[in-house]
C-alpha cells in the first residue's frame, strides 16, 4: 500500500476536483467532520457545566471510571460503525457479549487460564458469532436487522445454557489489567480506554485510506453499483460482521474486568442499543455510505458522560436514558438539517 | 436492495404461465412457499400433532389439550396486537419499524394505573387516557419520521429510551397498584362464552374485549378503506404514490400514531394481567417490541414495505404461542423459557431465509 500518496491531506476546498494539478489527488473529506466538531463542543460544554455544578466530576476518581465504562461501548461501536456504513445493522451484540462473557468467566473459574488465553478465547468466540451473522447476511441475502434479531435470541439461549445457574461466582482477577482498579491504569489512563483508542485509530485510517475501507462506503451508498465496479460485496460484508464479532469478544473482556467477581445474567442486556446510540450520535448515517469512527468514540463518551453526570447531580439515574433519547434526536436532527441544506446549496 | 436481486437473477424469468400443466406436489410446494398463510397453517398443525403425540407418549408434564391451548391464548393478546402495530408500521415502507412500542406500553400503563388507581378515575375515562396518550407518543414518532425525515429505526430508538425513562421516573420505579387495579384482574380471567360456552374450553376475556376487535378494525382499515390501500401504495413506492396524488406524509405519520394507540390498548391489558401497572411492563427482558417484530416477519410482512396481511400475523401468533406452550410442558422450569428463546430465534432466521428463497425462486412472496 503506497501510504505517502494516499495519506496526503485533501486539497483545500474551493478548488474543483482534478483541475490544474497534473497529479490527480484524491478528494477526501476533512479528517474531522462537522458533526464531530459539534460533538466536541457539546462535550466541552457538558464537562464544564458538570464541573461547575458537581465539583467532584472533573477529578480522576470520576473521569477514570467514566473512561473505563466508555471503552467497551466505543470498541464495539467501531465494529458497528463498519456495519452501519455498509447500510447494515447488528442488534445481536448484546447476546454475543453475554455469550463471550459467560464462556470466558466459566473457563477462568474452572481452569487456571492466563490473561492472553482468556482474551484469545473471547475474541475467537466473538469472531465465530460474527461470522455466523456475516454469512447469513452476506450470502443468505436477508435483511440484517431481522437476522440479527434472530441470532440475538439464539446467542442468549446458548449463553443461558452455559450459565447453568443464575450467576457465575468467584471469577479470578486475571483480567484486572482492563479493570477499574490500580492495575487497570497506565500513567493514570485506563488500559482498556487506551487499547480502544489505538484500535479506533487503526480503524479510522483503514476506513479513510485503505481501499477495503472505501469499498465499505461504496457498498453502503449503493450495493449494486459497488458490485458493478468490481467490488466483492459479499466478502466485504462478511469481514465487517466478523470484525464486530471479534471486537465484541474483546469488549466482553473489558466488561468482565470492570465488574465484580460475580457475573449475572443481565450482562450485555441493552448493550446493542447503547452501541447503536453511540454510533448514530456520532454522525454515522443509518442509511449507509457515510460515517466515522471518531464520531462513534465521541458519541460513546457523550452517552456515558450523561449517564454518570445524572447520577452525580443526584437526579434519578433512570433520567439518563431520557437524555440519551434526546441527544439521539438532536444529533441526528442537526445532521438531517445540514444534509438538507447541502442538497439545496 | 431489491435491485441487487433483480440483476443477479435476471436469467430466471420463471413465471409459470400454466399452473395446470404441472404436477400436484410441485404446485403444493409453490403454495407452501409463496403463500405464508398456507405455510403457517401447516406448521401449526405440525406443532399440534407433534405435541399431542408427545403428550400421549407421556413426555409432557401436563396435558396438552384444548383447555391448555385456550388458556395459553392470554399471552397471544399483547403479542398479536403489537404484531398488528408492527404490520402497519413496516407496511408503510422506507425502513418502517417501531422499537418504542414496549416503552409506550410501560409509560401509558403507568398513566392508566395512576388515573384508575390512586386517581380514582372510572374505567372508561382511564382507558381513553391510555389510548390518547399512546396515540400522542406514537404521533411524536410519526412527526419525527414523516415530517422531519428521521430514519424510523433511529427515531423509535430515541423514543424507546425517552419513554422508558419517563415511565420509570414518573412511577418512581415502583409498580402502581390499588384495590381497583387488583379487582381489574378479573378482566384477564378466562370466561365461558354464552350459549355455546359449555361445549368449548374457557377462553381468556382479553381475546374478546381487546384482540378480536383490534384484528377486525385493522383488517377493515387495511382492506376496505382508501387509507389502507394508500398505505400499500406508499409502502411499495412512496415516490410513485406521491406522484399519483397521495399525500404521503400525513398517511405515514398516522401509521405511527395508530401503532401508539394499539400500544396504549395493550398497556391496559397488561395492567389487568399483572394486577398492577409495572414501569417495566413492556421493556423488561427482551421487551415487547422484538417479539412483535418477530411475529410480523414470521407472518410474511416484507421488511421493505408494501407486503403483509392481517391473517399472517394472527397465524404467526398462534404458532408461536402454542409452540411456546408446548415447550413449557416438555421442558419445565428454566429450561423451558430458555428453549423458547432458541425456538423464537431459529423460527425468525428460517422465516427470513425462506422469504429470500421464495423471492428468488418465485419472484415475490
Amino acid at each position: 500500500m503506497t501510504l505517502d500518496e494516499r495519506t496526503k491531506p485533501a486539497p483545500q476546498s474551493g478548488r474543483p476536483a482534478g483541475s490544474s494539478t497534473a497529479t490527480a489527488k484524491r478528494i477526501l473529506p476533512l479528517p474531522v467532520t462537522g458533526q464531530e466538531f459539534v460533538l466536541i463542543g457539546v462535550l466541552i460544554v457538558l464537562w464544564i457545566l458538570l464541573g461547575i455544578f458537581t465539583p467532584a466530576f472533573l477529578t480522576p476518581n470520576s473521569i477514570q471510571p467514566l473512561l473505563v465504562s466508555v471503552a467497551p461501548i466505543a470498541l464495539i461501536g467501531v465494529g458497528m460503525t463498519f456495519i452501519i456504513i455498509t447500510a447494515g445493522i447488528d442488534v445481536s451484540v448484546g447476546g454475543a457479549i453475554m455469550l463471550c462473557a459467560v464462556i470466558v468467566a466459566k473457563t477462568m473459574v474452572s481452569v487456571d487460564i492466563p490473561l492472553i488465553g482468556a482474551v484469545a478465547l473471547a475474541i475467537v468466540v466473538g469472531l465465530v458469532l460474527g461470522v455466523v451473522n456475516g454469512v447469513l447476511i452476506a450470502y443468505g441475502r436477508v435483511a440484517a436487522i431481522i437476522i440479527t434479531f434472530g441470532t440475538a435470541n439464539i446467542f442468549q439461549f446458548l449463553a443461558l445454557r452455559v450459565f447453568g445457574s443464575s450467576t457465575v461466582n468467584g471469577i479470578p482477577s486475571t483480567l484486572e489489567v482492563f479493570g477499574r482498579g490500580e492495575a487497570g491504569r497506565t500513567l493514570g489512563v485506563p488500559n482498556s480506554f487506551a487499547i480502544m483508542i489505538v484500535i479506533a485509530a487503526v480503524a479510522w485510517w483503514y476506513l479513510r485510506h485503505a481501499s477495503g475501507g472505501r469499498h465499505l462506503f461504496a457498498i453502503g451508498g449503493n450495493a449494486n453499483a459497488a458490485r458493478l465496479v468490481g467490488i466483492k460485496v459479499q466478502p466485504r460484508l462478511l469481514v465487517a460482521y466478523a470484525l464486530t464479532g471479534a471486537l465484541v469478544g474483546l469488549g466482553a473482556c473489558f466488561i468482565l474486568a470492570s465488574g465484580t467477581a460475580t457475573l449475572d445474567q443481565s450482562v450485555g442486556s441493552g448493550k446493542e442499543l447503547q452501541v447503536i446510540a453511540a454510533v448514530v450520535i456520532g454522525g454515522t448515517s443509518i442509511l449507509g455510505g457515510r460515517g466515522s469512527v471518531i464520531g462513534t468514540v465521541l458519541g460513546a463518551i457523550l452517552v456515558q458522560t450523561v449517564t454518570s453526570g445524572v447520577t452525580q447531580l443526584g437526579w434519578p439515574s433512570q433520567l439518563a436514558n431520557l437524555f440519551v433519547g434526546i441527544f439521539i434526536i438532536i444529533a441526528v436532527g442537526t445532521d438531517l438539517l445540514r444534509e438538507r441544506a447541502r442538497r439545496k446549496a | 436492495m431489491t435491485l441487487v436481486n433483480e440483476t443477479t437473477h435476471i436469467q430466471v424469468p420463471k413465471n409459470p404461465k400454466k399452473p395446470g400443466g404441472r404436477s400436484l406436489p410441485s404446485r403444493g410446494l409453490e403454495a407452501l412457499l409463496t403463500n405464508r398463510v398456507v405455510l403457517l397453517a401447516v406448521l401449526i398443525v405440525v406443532v399440534l400433532v407433534v405435541m399431542t403425540i408427545l403428550d400421549s407418549a407421556g413426555q409432557l408434564s401436563g396435558a396438552y389439550n384444548a383447555d391448555y391451548l385456550a388458556s395459553s391464548l392470554i399471552s397471544a393478546v399483547p403479542l398479536a396486537m403489537l404484531g398488528m402495530a408492527q404490520l402497519l408500521v413496516i407496511l408503510s415502507g422506507k425502513g418502517g419499524i417501531d422499537l418504542s412500542v414496549g416503552s409506550i406500553v410501560s409509560l401509558t400503563g403507568i398513566l392508566f394505573g395512576l388515573a384508575y388507581g390512586p386517581g380514582g378515575w372510572d374505567f372508561v375515562p382511564a382507558l381513553i387516557l391510555a389510548v390518547v396518550a399512546g396515540g400522542v407518543f406514537g404521533a411524536i414518532n410519526g412527526v419525527l419520521i414523516a415530517y422531519i425525515g428521521f430514519p424510523p429505526l433511529i427515531a423509535t430508538l430515541a423514543t424507546y429510551y425517552a419513554y422508558r425513562s419517563l415511565a420509570l421516573v414518573i412511577s418512581n420505579q415502583k409498580p402502581v397498584s390499588s384495590e381497583s387495579i387488583q379487582n381489574f384482574y378479573s378482566a384477564a380471567q378466562s370466561v365461558e362464552i354464552p350459549v355455546i360456552g359449555a361445549t368449548i374450553p374457557l377462553i381468556p376475556l382479553g381475546i374478546f374485549t381487546f384482540l378480536i376487535p383490534t384484528v377486525i378494525v385493522v383488517w377493515v382499515v387495511l382492506n376496505k378503506t382508501t387509507f389502507g390501500r394508500r398505505l400499500y401504495a406508499i409502502g411499495t413506492n412512496d415516490v410513485a404514490a406521491e406522484w399519483s396524488g397521495i399525500n404521503v406524509r400525513p398517511n405515514r405519520m398516522a401509521v405511527y400514531a395508530i401503532s401508539g394507540v394499539i400500544a396504549g390498548l395493550v398497556s391496559v391489558v397488561t395492567v389487568a394481567q399483572f394486577a398492577s401497572a409495572r414501569p417495566d411492563a413492556g421493556t423488561s427482558g427482551n421487551g415487547m417490541a422484538l417479539p412483535a417484530i418477530t411475529i410480523a416477519v414470521l407472518g410474511g410482512v416484507a421488511i421493505t414495505g408494501g407486503i403483509g396481511r392481517v391473517s399472517g400475523i394472527v397465524l404467526a401468533t398462534l404458532l408461536i404461542v402454542w409452540l411456546n406452550a408446548g415447550i413449557l410442558l416438555a421442558l419445565p422450569g428454566n429450561d423451558g423459557s430458555q428453549f423458547q428463546l432458541l425456538a423464537l430465534g431459529l423460527v425468525l432466521v428460517f422465516a427470513s431465509l425462506l422469504n429470500g428463497l421464495t423471492k428468488r425462486k418465485y419472484g415475490g412472496i
